[in-house]
């Protein structure tokens, strides 16, 4: 579906919600039931935003109150200080709390996992600690009687409902633009598997970065708004207390993470819950509304713990997904269809041309130790620009690590990789794949969540900033490996085969210069690595380089044009196949001494 | 400042950092076996303490003993409470989302239970007058308060019954294999599912006897387990998630931080200096002071 | 997903009767029905959490208040009508406590408030008291609830910078009566705000000003690690007076322990009422107490033997303290207002606090000097601190003498 209408289509849950929470608010009366309704917009907008960088991008936070207290301290301080309303004061908070994320962020996200949320625990029990040592333990908010609504003060409690719901309606809205865009695709790939996605262009620590500020706004905005419209004082407690990201935690993870829908569903459901809890049975007993809340939190978590939204999914007949007619013809069409796709899937402006048998990459002198092996030492070749290039060697001999270090996962220990005679270690590998260089892995790394379609568009947002576009050179790139009938399910029904396809077209779609493949044909049928090898060589004709790690060796005699040969983490051969395969070294590296005699002793 | 001062502030950061270690090896067990952030754990620590006290009350037990007689209860409990609860939100699936389920599981329990402790035994807080909780042993100039010097030296006895434990004795090893690789032991015979709930059992045992421990010089209220859940958290992290011995060490670290703070910092700041530190230390060695090295990306 | 894709039927029925529950509960404890004439109060203060034990002693004072006033006729001015009492939790954290106060208060009608302990609570309650127009009574200390220029506010204590220059007058009198010198003074507590309203004018000048030197000032934030640090600087300084404020309750039990490990003489005036609870004898036992003292607003005084008896037999308690003794008096304060405004309108009511001058009856009695009278900004009037002080296990008001109901002991010497 084209995308600017799905976009559209997409805003209509989100105008349904803004009504049936206008609906509520013109429709309740009771004071007490106004502050349940504002509550439930707050706690939902602060899970949205704690769902832009917890569920989208995965990166699970413990400290997201930090934005939340730092909103509502520097909103209700410009107040009392200087009599700034709240109104400005909300933008000043808003802009304090992006400024604390990149601050928060730059050494954290270093971290990953339950390291990460655990870190992000001390930065607002930091604060919490300085508000009380700078004798903010207690801001009452100044009540003002003279045009209080200057003030964000109301007496008609309908009008903070309304403010909640702005705040609500704003952040569903980010939350609706980060998923349709560039952005929400790389935060999608690196929360699946953030390795495949730096390989595929990602820019990962930018991608959390952007994510944390968009949801550090939100949660300050939200944080000011909690101030005015339930707290009336501001304690640090109150604001960058375990409470608040308790509170968030439960109305995201029983409403279910890596959803919009999630929390809303977790605020509407929980919070009138807890509240009733409280109004009914807490004033006449209490601290039974807490056992019963317990007991509703451990419940819902034995029977949909991944959420209520998603089990709620899950019990609901699955989406099927039709294969697009379109796509089945271009499959079945001639091959210079494909070809033509490769083409445009390969094609990016402005980039320089390179004569054939330039060296398109130079390593030099590349060594690389781990704790007690040497993986790679003093390795040098270059390869050439049009040429597939295997590079064999036995199990150990260090393919692999050397394909790690010619794409950024590893930094040598010596030596340098140069790329068009630009030095490119010590580059992230989203750099060195936006420079052109592509790569595949031995096991398919997949992003298991998203269709092979979506996977393959994580790619095509190197070249392509528009999601409509990047979905055009995805398709592209899954055309010209034959993949496109497959586009819509997800990679886990995919063949091996299939999979390795998938990866090329990712690869393909980021228009690569020079493509790294780590052993697409192991495991493959006869006519698996034919058509494997029958795509090498277009991928190589459209003009692109190839590298190929293979054992394979019936195929990589025939499929290549040169050979590099590893053992021991040593170069131990160069040259083209006919040579190299005679080379005693290289067969006494693989057979062994006593071979090689036999071999010489059948010679003579 | 006198040297007796300064190794002052440092033996009182090692006996205030002993009871927080012991606390903390639990979670560690826990977290390092099950992959579980177990919320609930300061609030299991906070009924040790009520059975310690219950026990010097009622039958004249020293809250010291009290500590190690809370053990065999405790495990029971963590086996039933993980076989009940917990064995539906571990093992195999998608990582993420079970620790989203854990969280929120373990909050729920941890609710409850300080709710209708707080409902059945009164808020009233209760303590153990122990005669060693207000004398001290004199060394040199250095004064070592008797009730956190015992505690201590258990802590220290307990935490390395458990490594023996787990590195000598054959189950131990079957805990670590199930902790490393579950499949793989799985394959061995090892019932994955079992090991979990051993430790689990063993970690709610060992922070109840903490409390046990802390019963001898800390007055024992419901809500008790808030005073110390965050430094639980930090000290498990800093020592390396799943290093029991780092643990121990975070443990013995944060109490040192704390007090070595105070020579640095306004009193008031003491805390500030714990994270700080923690997060430098996370900085400079992503996995912790113990852990595994992480896989760069 | 393999719990709830294996069975979403348990999991329905599971949902479904915890929610039927849900909805039946308040069917089940639905509050007994009041009568039309009746006077409804709210008491909303912490009855679950942390601070839960503060919460139920005020509501114990505020029931014994009650079925006093009930027992004895009920309100005249309302042709007999009774007092009924709302109370609402405030829970642990300022939103719930503000969430009860605005439950608690559209509800239904109610006249009159009180409330709700924490100082932070008190000003987030008392906020949505004043939006909706109800008096509100409050035992807390802080300054700051009194000086948001409210209507509807009134605060029964001393406020807590009045509290320590009139204590410090109190205490310098009490030591010379004993021969005692204070040159040198500790200021020992937490950053708590009643705690630093009460610091803050002794540390600028009140101290200065009476020529005493303050050689140890540590505030901590709580939870407190370990006193160490703070009883070797007092040991090492020797002053004359410590000024404590520890108002977490573990935190307070370490202080105390580590003076008796260390073997401090120094005498303790600790600041607030949080120090003269059972619950301290009854963690750390008489020893560590004797002769330890606090500044409060109110303890039973010369006088109120035979409500102490009452209180102590009625709940169980094993004497009477400031929260129960004040709400107690709050009730009856309500009572005479009442009485005044001979109607439940709560805007009557606040005219009728503002017209208010008690001099006698129990609620004069219990709230020095006897006097209750409320100034423009909500302060009662002449509000004077007390001193009280452990003596074998159980606190008694010593200053002033002409209230005390035990002779004080300067607990001095180095």
């Amino acid at each position: 579906m084209p995308g600017a209408l799905a976009r559209l289509r997409g805003l209509v849950p989100i105008g349904v919600v803004v009504l049936v929470a206008l609906a509520l608010t013109f429709v309740l009366t009771e004071r007490y039931h106004h502050r349940v309704l504002t509550l439930v917009l707050i706690w939902a907008t602060m899970g949205l935003a704690w769902n832009i960088i917890s569920g989208y991008a995965g990166q699970i936070s413990f400290g997201h109150q930090a934005f939340f207290g730092v909103g509502a301290y520097v909103t209700v301080l410009l107040v009392v200080g200087v009599r700034l309303t709240p109104w400005l004061g909300l933008v000043a908070g808003a802009v304090a709390a992006v400024v604390a994320a990149v601050l928060i962020g730059f050494p954290t996200f270093r971290l990953a996992g339950i390291y990460f949320a655990l870190a992000t625990l001390a930065y607002p029990l930091i604060l919490r600690i300085f508000m009380d040592f700078l004798g903010y333990q207690e801001v009452a908010i100044p009540m003002v009687r003279d045009q209080p609504a200057l003030y964000m003060q109301f007496t008609d409690p309908r009008a903070y409902d309304l403010l909640a719901l702005a705040a609500l309606a704003g952040t569903l809205l980010l939350s609706h633009w980060i998923e349709t865009s560039r952005l929400g695709y790389a935060l999608r790939a690196l929360k699946e598997n953030e390795q495949a996605a730096e390989a595929s262009g990602v820019d990962t620590f930018r991608s959390k970065m952007v994510a944390y500020m968009l949801s550090a706004a939100p949660a300050a905005v939200i944080g000011a708004i909690y101030a005015h419209a339930i707290l009336y004082v501001v304690t640090p407690d109150a604001v960058f207390g375990l409470l608040v990201i308790v509170q968030t935690l439960v109305v995201c993870l029983v409403g279910g993470a890596g959803s919009k829908w999630g929390p809303l569903l977790g605020a509407a459901i929980m919070v009138p819950m807890s509240e009733t809890l409280d109004a009914t049975i807490g004033d006449r007993l209490p601290g039974i509304q807490g056992v019963v809340y317990g007991a509703a939190l451990v419940l819902v978590m034995l029977f949909a713990p991944e959420g209520l939204y998603w089990w709620v999914r899950g019990l609901l007949p699955a989406r099927r997904t039709v294969p697009t007619p379109a796509g089945v013809a271009v499959a079945a069409g001639p091959a210079g269809t494909a070809t033509a796709a490769l083409e445009l899937a390969t094609d990016v402006a402005g980039r320089a041309p390179l004569a054939r048998g330039a060296a398109l990459i130079d390593v030099r002198s590349v060594s690389k130790a781990f704790v007690g092996v040497h993986a790679l030492e003093d390795v040098s070749f270059a390869v050439q620009a049009g040429e597939i290039l295997g590079v064999i060697g036995p199990n150990g001999a260090g393919k692999t690590t050397l394909f790690n270090v010619l794409n950024g996962f590893l930094a040598p220990d010596q030596g340098e990789v140069r790329y068009r005679d630009e030095r490119i270690t010590g580059l992230r590998p989203n750099a060195i794949c936006r420079r052109g260089v592509g790569r595949t892995f031995q096991v398919v790394r997949s992003f298991p969540h998203l269709t092979v379609l979506e996977n393959v568009m994580v790619g095509a947002f190197v070249r392509e900033a528009a999601t409509d576009r990047a979905r055009q050179r995805a398709r592209a790139a899954l055309a010209a490996v034959g993949l496109d009938a497959r586009a819509e399910v997800v990679p886990g029904s995919l063949t091996t085969f299939d999979l390795r396809l998938m990866e090329v077209a990712r690869c393909l779609a980021t228009a690569p210069e020079l493509i790294l493949l780590d052993e697409p044909l192991a495991g493959l049928s006869r006519d698996g690595v034919e058509a494997m090898m029958a795509l090498v060589r277009r991928v190589r004709d459209a003009g692109v380089t190839v590298v190929i790690i293979e054992h394979t060796m019936y195929a990589v005699v025939q499929l290549v044009d040169r050979l590099v040969v590893l053992d021991h983490g040593r170069r131990i051969g160069e040259g083209v196949p006919g040579e190299v395969v005679r080379d005693p070294a290289v067969i006494e590296a693989y057979l062994g001494k006593r071979w090689l005699r036999h071999v010489e002793n059948l010679k003579a | 400042m006198a040297l007796g001062e300064l190794v002052q502030y440092v033996v009182t950061g090692l006996l205030v950092g002993g009871v927080y270690a012991l606390m903390s090896i639990g979670l560690a067990l826990i977290f390092g076996v099950m992959r579980v952030v177990n919320f609930a754990q300061g609030d299991f620590m906070m009924l040790g303490m009520y059975l310690t006290y219950f026990l010097a009350v009622g039958y004249g037990v020293d809250p010291l003993l009290g500590a190690l007689v809370a053990i065999p209860p405790f495990f029971v409990l963590g086996l039933v409470v993980h076989r009940v609860l917990l064995v539906r939100v571990t093992g195999g699936g998608d990582p993420q989302r079970l620790m989203d389920a854990q969280l929120i599981l373990t909050l729920g329990l941890s609710l409850i239970i300080t709710n209708a402790t707080t409902m059945i035994l009164t808020p009233m807080p209760r303590g153990i007058r122990a005669a060693y909780a207000t004398q001290a042993f004199a060394v040199g100039p250095v004064l070592l308060n008797q009730a956190r010097s015992y505690a201590f030296l258990m802590a220290l006895l307990l935490a390395g019954a458990v490594y023996a434990f787990l590195t000598r004795t054959d189950l131990g090893k079957a805990l670590r294999a199930a902790a490393d690789e579950p499949e793989a032991a799985g394959y061995q015979g090892i019932d994955v599912r079992a090991m979990h709930g051993l430790a689990f059992g063993v970690g709610i045992a060992l922070v109840a006897a903490a409390g046990g421990l802390l019963a001898t010089y800390h007055p024992i209220e419901p809500t008790v387990a808030v005073n110390f859940i965050v430094l639980m958290f930090v000290a498990v992290v800093l020592g390396g998630l799943g290093s029991i011995p780092g643990a121990f060490a975070g443990g013995l670290l944060i109490g040192l931080v704390q007090s070595l703070t105070l020579l640095v910092l306004p009193f008031q700041l003491q805390n500030v200096g714990v994270f700080i530190a923690f997060l430098l230390v996370l900085y400079f060695r992503p996995q912790g002071l113990f852990g595994q090295r992480l896989r760069a990306v | 997903m393999k719990a709830a894709g294996t069975h979403p039927r348990r999991g329905i029925q599971a949902l479904a009767i915890a929610l039927a529950v849900l909805i039946a509960a308040p069917t089940l404890l639905a509050p007994a029905v009041a009568r039309a004439e009746d006077l409804k109060i709210t008491l909303v203060a912490p009855l679950s959490g942390r601070w839960a034990r503060q919460g139920q002693l005020k509501k114990m004072g505020a029931e014994m208040a009650i079925a006093e006033i009930n027992g004895a006729g009920g309100i005249k001015a309302l042709a007999g009508g009774k007092i009924v009492l709302r109370e609402a939790d405030a829970g642990d954290s300022v939103e719930k406590a503000v969430s009860a106060a605005q439950r608690a208060l559209s509800r239904e009608k109610i006249s009159v408030g009180i409330g709700s302990w924490l100082s932070s609570f008190t000003l987030g309650v008392t906020e949505v008291a004043e939006r909706l127009q109800v008096p509100w009574f409050t035992l807390s200390y802080a300054d700051n609830i009194t000086e948001r220029g409210f209507k509807y506010t009134f605060q029964s204590s001393p406020v807590s910078s009045l509290q320590a220059e009139q204590a410090l007058d109190l205490i310098l009198d009490l030591a010379r009566r004993n021969n005692q010198q204070i040159k040198k003074a500790a200021l020992v507590g937490d950053n708590t705000a009643a705690i630093v309203f009460f610091f803050k004018p002794l540390r600028e000048k009140l101290l200065k000003a009476k020529g005493i030197e303050i050689v140890v000032d540590e505030v901590w934030t709580p939870p407190l690690a370990d006193a160490t640090a703070i009883i070797q600087k007092l040991r090492s300084t020797q002053p004359d007076i410590v000024f404590y404020g520890a108002t977490n309750f573990p935190d307070s039990i370490q202080v105390l322990q580590k003076v008796k490990e260390f073997g401090l003489k120094t005498p303790i005036m600790g600041v607030g009422a949080w120090l003269v609870t059972p619950e301290y004898v009854k963690t750390v036992g008489k020893e560590l107490l004797d002769n330890v003292m606090s500044v409060t607003a109110a303890h039973p005084l010369k006088g109120q033997e035979d409500l102490v008896k009452r209180f102590t037999q009625r709940t169980g308690e094993p004497f009477m303290t400031q929260d129960p003794l004040v709400t107690y008096a709050h009730v009856w304060i309500i009572k005479e207002v009442a009485e005044l405004a001979k109607s439940t309108d709560p805007k009557a009511l606040r005219d009728a606090v503002t017209k208010l001058d008690l001099r006698s009856g129990p609620a004069a009695s219990a709230l020095t000097p006897g006097r209750i009278r409320f100034d423009e900004r909500g302060r009662r009037v002449g509000a004077t601190p007390i001193i009280v002080q452990w003596q074998g296990g159980e606190p008694f008001t010593v200053v002033p003498a002409e209230l005390a109901t035990r002779k004080p002991v300067w607990h001095g010497g180095k």
